[in-house]
């Protein structure tokens, strides 16, 4: 994985336990890098399985699965979208069944994907499809980073925090004054 | 959406219109759907027609549209098990294990290894009652009466069978958080045993009156190709991709329960076309018989429920998880992220079926209209799980 990301701009590439959480490799990516990393995982023989989006304290976290005929290891993908702006270009030029994943995400969570041919409705009426569902009130976001795997890093951004331990202020040891350990 | 309020109704709905604006100066724009009994359920076909050929096709879902990922929001785990059978009738254990399967991965519950017979057994038993009902509908559809009467004697003993553990004929809500709800019998179990060589002398006369016969030949062979590529780019699975010659079962690629311990085929065929997935699907309720069969031999006396199973209230511990199992359709796919609260916080299906339609647009264009109904069916869709 590390090989056919080589190159790409990412934020933070993991080692997964399958066993565990059912994925081989997760890796956080910027929204300019989504299109070539789908074209080359298209180009190593990956099928896409789905996509959608889960709506936490720090944004929507866009999860794309894919996984191999032959060589079978789900590889996630994802990309942390604002909730005041969620927009993010669009894949089905490459994996043509995102389209229908992506209208499905815009259904439910309101998340823009620029570029898909035929960005209307796909499950909820046209007349009622602003009502995004799957939106949270704020105070029933919870953090990604208490959710998701973390798996065993092989690289992550200076500047990406996102799934690095929370400030000691916030750590599970009463009075919360320890030094945080990676 | 409010701008689309005052549409003209001569001119069609929304989508109509919306599919009609790039279609070409004298073609027809046909709604196929969402009435139709080919169309299985409530599932929308716009079409332009340029004469009898398909010029363009697309798929209009969301008539069965019950936002089950948001009940599942609304219900703590337990309490969504039933949803998972009303997701897909047809295979509605393979959708109680992906969920289950996918809070036990997230939970870390091991399930007792009787549990995972029974699980196998009943979980193969309707993959065939469900590729009866694909049988029967998919020749009804082709114009052949009299196949879904054999079909359905057939599913009605499976459905029999599966009654007396699961309490319904349809809709399951068997599997638990940790096991099973109820062990087999011993009148299940010798039902069972009887309907293995009932239903494997049933096949052959399958063959020789309906798969060999030459109008259905005709009207399956060549029709709807798929070629590998448009699997993996549209995520087609299960009996779909065997039949582009794509050997990939998640019973054995993806192992999970006791399927590595039995001895079966994964049955593919190189046609790509309707008659590749036809192919596939009889060759796997003969598998099916066989995955049964060495299952009953096997099942160990035990527990069906593990010990502290969870209560209705119990919470899925924080973290994520993704199982996936295979079902009748293909690859079904349960995503669960928790936040540690009662109810899971976000719970995300995949539907093989759904992936599997998106084809269509694809693989229709340039057919007569004719041939579109044949290969729709020969997708075997059910539309309840594509719209979830």
């Amino acid at each position: 994985m590390e090989a056919l990301l080589k190159g790409l701009d990412i934020l933070y590439l993991a080692k997964c336990d399958a066993a565990k959480t059912g994925q081989t490799w997760q890796a956080f990516l910027p929204a300019g890098s989504l299109v070539r990393a789908a074209e080359r995982l298209l180009k190593a023989d990956y099928f896409i399985e789905d996509i959608c989006a889960v709506d936490c304290v720090e944004g929507f976290v866009v999860v794309y699965h894919f996984d191999h005929f032959e060589a079978p290891g789900r590889v996630t993908l994802r990309v942390v979208v604002p909730h005041a702006a969620p927009q993010l270009p669009s894949i089905a030029g490459i994996f043509s069944g995102a389209e229908w994943h992506e209208r499905e995400t815009r259904d439910f969570h309101g998340v823009l994907f620029t570029g898909n041919p035929n960005f209307i409705p796909l499950l909820i009426d046209p007349e009622m499809a602003d009502c995004f569902p799957l939106r949270k009130e704020e105070k029933a976001r919870a953090k990604a980073k208490a959710m998701l795997e973390a798996g065993e890093v092989i690289f992550c951004a200076p500047a990406f925090t996102l799934m690095t331990p929370d400030a000691p202020a916030e750590a599970n040891e009463p009075g919360g004054d320890q030094p945080a350990t990676a | 959406m409010t701008r689309y309020q005052n549409i003209d109704h001569l001119a069609g709905d929304f989508y109509t219109q919306n599919f009609a604006q790039t279609a070409a100066e004298g073609n027809l724009i046909l709604n196929l759907g969402p009435q139709h009994p080919s169309t299985h359920g409530v599932l929308r076909v716009v079409v332009e027609l340029d004469g009898e050929y398909i010029m363009r096709a697309e798929p209009i879902l969301g008539y069965l549209h019950r936002m089950h990922e948001k009940m599942a929001e609304v219900k703590t785990a337990a309490q969504f098990i039933p949803n998972m059978g009303r997701v897909d009738y047809g295979h509605a254990l393979g959708w109680n294990w992906a969920f289950v399967g996918a809070v036990e991965k997230a939970a870390g519950i091991e399930v007792p290894e009787r549990a995972e017979y029974v699980r196998v057994i009943t979980c193969e038993l309707n993959r065939i009652a469900s590729h009866l009902l694909w049988w029967g509908a998919y020749l009804l559809d082709l114009g052949a009466f009299t196949p879904i009467m054999y079909a359905f004697d057939d599913r009605e003993k499976v459905l029999d069978i599966l009654q007396d553990p699961t309490g319904s004929r349809l809709t399951y809500s068997y599997y638990r958080i940790g096991g099973v709800a109820k062990d087999l019998s011993q009148d299940c179990l010798d039902s069972i045993r009887a309907f293995i060589p009932w239903f494997r002398s049933r096949l052959p006369m399958y063959k020789d009156l309906v798969t060999d016969n030459i109008i259905l030949r005709k009207r399956i062979e060549d029709i709807g190709v798929i070629e590998k590529d448009a699997c993996r780019r549209f995520g087609a699975t299960g009996p779909v991709a065997r039949g582009s010659g794509i050997n990939y079962d998640v019973r054995r690629n993806e192992p999970y329960s006791v399927y590595p311990k039995l001895d079966f085929e994964i049955p593919t065929s190189e046609r790509k076309c309707a008659r590749g997935r036809y192919d596939v699907r009889m060759a796997e309720m003969e598998q099916c018989l066989r995955i049964i069969e060495q299952a009953l031999e096997m099942m160990p006396e035990g527990d069906i429920l593990v010990k502290g199973a969870p209560k209705p209230s119990w919470k899925v511990p924080a973290g994520e998880a993704y199982f996936a199992v295979e079902g009748a359709r293909g690859k079904i796919g349960a995503y669960v992220v928790s936040d540690g609260g009662k109810n899971i916080y976000r719970t995300k299906l995949r539907a093989p079926g759904f992936c599997n339609l998106s084809l269509f647009a694809e693989v229709s264009r340039g057919t007569i209209l004719a041939d579109a109904v044949a290969i729709l069916g020969s997708l075997d869709l059910i539309i309840p799980e594509i719209d979830r």
